[in-house]
């Protein structure tokens, strides 16, 4: 219908509704509705990538014509264009099937940030000054090329050096051609979110260094070691969706689910069961229920690749008695006892770890211990059960598995030598502990260049800022490793055009290879990101997905119109192919930093609901959004259990400092009954220095004061192994959505 | 036969994970007060998620309940409106004009849901947020009440789709921005006069409650309880 003829329609019942009002006047005001306010816009929605975690979920973007101030030519002007007003789901994306996570609908703020940087800057002031003015693009990548010229003159190319956040898909290829063309070592991947002990242990027990996903739709027991699989992990959208189906899909057929943690998540606060072990213990539990299963002979014993990683397993894990295990875990034996029957009597069952059972110092024995557990569940690659997602046929699909970890390069001081960084995405001066003295270490660079969009702690440090487009304005490609039963391949031209003076970071990098010449341009000989991903999306044409066309003309334009490829459904089975080394694990207990008599407490620093890893505490929809368990908003908080503050004589609104042996924070106490006597947690996230107007100056980041601990094999963070005290120092104002949704009397009075 | 829109929350199936909060700001073009005004209980959230804390550690359990305008109809804000601007839709919704409200917050005080938000600001964006703005739903200035629409702006669109395409409404195709967005599928929305809706089926479920049903507001929200796992139910 013509909008002309919808106004001629609505006038004429608008008439109507009149006439008929003339009878009864007194309806006349009540019904009468201005009916112009309610003729809804003609919108057009383009398919895009979410790139805010490593889950990867299909979007729509609504888009429609607006008038929006922007930099074109190096002017500013008003012209009209399409904008994006809201983000959802992608509709048949097989990851998320059109839902959308609360960050994921925040993500349109990035875009429309005030403090976006918006062109490319150069430093102007002392390093971390903060202090930079606008150049131009072809000035900026002059000085860029030329640094880099000067270190392959100088025969130190190797000197270059590339932080990022994890790179999947041909973002991740194109950084790799440049890089090994350049002749400068493999990008170093800095990512809080990514679980290294979790996919190291998927190695050595399945043969697949890849997260894995849940079939969670189709089980019948589910079992989760500290995994916030409904908020921040892993692929919480996808989770999320068959969780639903668990509960309720099924009419007659409620799986059970259980959550072992210290603090209760959003996650375990849906559980039926809730369990607070000995912090670090869970690997000792999962094996406690195995060892029931095994003498019981619940299931069949199973010996494979999983099950011989740990000690003692051919002897039906004799160390691992229900009485054992509740000396080690303080979970009573008969709890133990009932549920490893529970479990076998409701298969299929799976078992999950993420998160704080992985951040201790013996996470990987944790995790090998759950991985046996899911082996001998017989929930490896059957429905039900755990599974690794299919990859695209393509062999340049690309995967960061081949990439260094920037905390190892660091802490190994192999980062001192650097003469150039390149920094994409990452934020390593933040979510860092200060003991590392990352900025310290970054200040030693002579030349440091950063892709962000902002000027973050890290972006602070770099001598030129060339700004990235948002995710919205740019091409988009990516490849979940998790999440879904079908190989996908993300695709999504922008869904509107630039709004400042920015640029898509590999085409920066694709025009600083050309004027570099050489290796480098013959590495790279595409003109631009969109030539590179038209040329990588072509054999899948001829893949096994949905409905190819013929001719590649109207393939890529149908890749673009669904947002990507998929293959058609498959499970695949994991892959058993056995690793070159072997190591077989016994329970050691975890390590923490601190004695137990000064620093009383583990502290337990988690991903925010809202902000994560803190990437996202610049969006003031996140700010003012309440956190689901303890309902602040801008705010961040120490939570304890009621009966610890009572111990402590500090209450709810106290300023609290907790204390490591490395660095102290302050920051408001919060009264949580869902946490263990000897926990305090804290969520990541805030306490940002610099992070535009919403962010900077707000809170305090737990990762200052922890405690440079490793994990035991793989050398990533231990983050869960530090011990602090907590005392009061004064008085605080936490904002809370709960507790009465009326004014505070406290504001009245002070009118 | 006229539309009454309604919704079942399946708390069985919610997770908690917020989702529809910011589905509602970013569809609603809910301003954001900043700390301090929040602080001060001024935060507008058309639709919130209340957590219930029971027990004590260890024994602690949490219940998630989604709370949004119940849409009575029987509703207590409607007739202590001076101004008509506080109305009963023919489709069943609890309506506002924002034009005709003169913020006597008689309405706030009526409900018993807390709901309804009183505007203490002109709507404020730091350019260019701005463009974010949906214009399909009108900002509320100074002074004036505003609470969840269940989208009407949503629901006239696909209304408009649906008779431009000659076909009825397919259940399930109006939906809300909190319903198209939740991963759990815990919300869900339709035509409570259609017996054979997604909606209405729910709302008969042995498991579903009114949100203080006793005092005759008939919302045309239904609550479904969430189920206590035991050993025999599968």
């Amino acid at each position: 219908m013509e909008r002309r003829d919808f106004l001629k329609v609505s006038v004429l019942t608008g008439a109507t509704a009149a006439l008929s009002g003339c009878e009864k006047p007194a309806h006349t005001l009540v019904r009468f509705i201005p009916e112009e306010d309610l003729i809804p816009s003609v919108a057009t929605w383009k398919p895009s990538v979410c790139t805010l975690c490593p889950a990867g979920c299909g979007l729509m973007v609504r888009v429609l014509p607006g008038e929006a101030e922007v930099v074109r030519n190096g002017k500013l002007g008003t012209i009209q264009m399409g904008l994006a007003k809201k983000l959802e789901g992608n509709p048949n994306h097989p990851v998320n099937w059109g839902k959308l996570c609360a960050r994921g609908q925040a993500g349109l703020q990035i875009t429309y940030h005030p403090d976006r940087v918006r062109s490319p800057l150069k430093r102007s002031g002392p390093r971390g000054s903060g202090s930079f003015q606008p150049v131009t693009w072809e000035e900026s990548i002059r000085e860029v090329v030329s640094k880099l010229q000067e270190l392959q003159s100088q025969n130190q190319s190797e000197s270059l050096r590339f932080v990022s956040a994890c790179l999947r898909g041909q973002r991740h290829e194109l950084v790799r051609k440049f890089l090994s063309a350049f002749g400068a070592p493999a990008a170093m991947v800095f990512d809080p979110l990514d679980e290294p002990v979790l996919r190291q242990a998927n190695l050595l027990s399945f043969g697949q260094a890849d997260m894995p996903s849940f079939d969670l739709a189709h089980t019948g027991y589910v079992i989760s070691f500290g995994a916030d699989f409904l908020g921040t992990w892993n692929s919480p959208v996808a989770q999320s969706i068959a969780y639903g189906e668990m509960r309720q899909g099924r009419p007659g057929n409620r799986a059970k689910f259980v959550q072992v943690e210290q603090r209760m998540s959003q996650t375990g606060a849906n559980a039926d069961e809730w369990i607070a072990p000995r912090a670090g213990t869970e690997g000792a539990m999962a094996l406690g229920l195995a060892h029931v299963i095994l003498k019981e002979k619940l299931r069949p014993a199973a010996d494979n690749k999983a099950t011989r990683l740990i000690a003692g397993w051919s002897q039906g894990l004799a160390e691992y008695s229900p009485e054992q295990v509740e000396r080690k875990t303080g979970v009573p034996a008969q709890r133990i006892q009932r549920l490893a029957h529970e479990m076998a009597a409701h298969l299929p069952a799976v078992a999950i770890i993420g998160g704080l059972p992985l951040a201790h110092t013996n996470g990987l024995f944790n995790a090998l211990a759950v991985n046996a557990l899911n082996t001998l569940l017989g929930s490896v690659g059957m429905p039900g059960g755990l599974f690794f997602t299919p990859q695209p046929p393509s062999e340049n699909a690309g995967s960061w598995s081949s990439e260094s970890d920037f905390a190892s390069v660091l802490l190994a001081g192999k980062l001192d030598g650097t003469k150039v960084l390149l920094l994409h995405n990452a934020n390593p001066v933040f979510a860092t502990p200060a003991v590392w003295k990352v900025r310290e270490t970054l200040d030693r660079i002579p030349f440091i260049v950063s892709f962000g969009s902002f000027v973050d702690e890290t972006s602070q440090l770099a001598d030129l800022i060339l700004p990235d487009h948002s995710p919205l304005e740019s091409w988009l490609h990516d490849v979940p490793k998790s999440g879904t039963n079908q190989a996908v391949v993300s695709l999504a031209a922008p869904a509107m055009l630039p709004l400042h003076d920015t640029r898509a970071m590999p085409d920066t990098l694709l025009e600083i290879a050309h004027q570099i010449g050489g290796e480098a341009a013959k590495a790279l000989p595409w003109e631009n990101f969109q030539e590179m991903l038209q040329a990588s999306m072509a054999p899948l044409r001829t893949a096994d997905g949905i409905n190819p066309p013929p001719d590649p003309e109207k393939f890529w334009s149908k890749v673009q119109e669904q947002g990507g490829w998929w293959s058609d459904k498959v499970r695949q089975a994991a892959r058993s192919a056995i690793p070159q080394k072997q190591l077989v694990t016994e329970f050691a207990p975890p390590q923490f930093d601190g004695e137990e008599s000064s620093f009383p407490f583990h502290f337990q620093p988690y991903v925010s609901q809202a902000f994560l890893d803190g990437s996202l505490a610049h969006l003031p929809w996140m700010q003012e959004m309440p956190d689901a368990l303890s309902t602040v908003m801008w705010g961040t908080w120490v939570e304890i259990n009621p009966k610890t503050a009572q111990k402590l004589a500090i209450e709810q609104d106290d300023l609290v400092e907790v204390r490591s042996q490395h660095g102290k924070l302050l920051a408001p106490l919060l009264v949580s009954p869902g946490i263990a006597f000897d926990v305090v947690a804290m969520p990541m996230g805030q306490g940002h220095e610099s992070f535009g107007r919403y962010a900077s100056g707000r809170g305090a980041n737990p990762m200052t004061i922890l405690a440079p601990m490793q994990v035991a094999e793989t050398g990533s963070l231990a983050w869960a192994s530090t011990r602090v005290q907590v005392s009061k120092v004064g008085k605080a104002k936490l904002a809370l959505f709960s507790g009465g949704l009326f004014e505070r009397p406290s504001e009245l009075q002070q009118r | 036969m006229a539309h009454r829109w309604g919704m079942a929350v399946d708390l069985d199936r919610c997770t908690g994970c917020e989702a529809c909060v910011v589905a509602c700001r970013a569809e609603n073009n809910i301003p954001s007060v900043g700390e301090d005004q929040a602080q001060k209980g001024r935060a507008i959230h058309w639709i919130r998620v209340e957590r219930y804390y029971e027990g004590e550690f260890p024994d602690v359990r949490v219940k998630f309940q989604p709370v949004l305008c119940q849409q009575c109809n029987n509703a207590p804000c409607e007739p202590v409106c001076p101004t008509y601007a506080s109305y009963h839709t023919d489709e069943g919704l609890n309506g506002q004009v924002y034009n005709r409200c003169i913020g006597t917050r008689y309405c706030a005080n009526a409900c018993s849901y807390t709901v309804r938000f009183f505007n203490f600001f002109n709507p404020a964006w730091d350019k260019p947020l701005h463009l974010q703005l949906n214009p399909d739903v009108s900002l509320r200035q100074v002074g004036i009440m505003e609470k969840c629409t269940f989208c009407v702006q949503r629901i006239k669109s696909a209304e408009i789709r649906a008779k431009e395409e000659k076909r009825e409404l397919r259940d399930g195709e109006p939906a809300p921005a909190c319903v198209q967005s939740c991963p759990p599928r815990a919300l869900v929305f339709g035509d409570l006069n259609d017996p054979e809706s997604e909606v209405s089926r729910l709302a008969r479920s042995r498991r579903g409650v009114k949100l203080l049903g006793e005092l005759g507001t008939q919302p045309n929200v239904t609550y479904l309880q969430r189920n206590e796992w035991n050993d025999n139910n599968t």
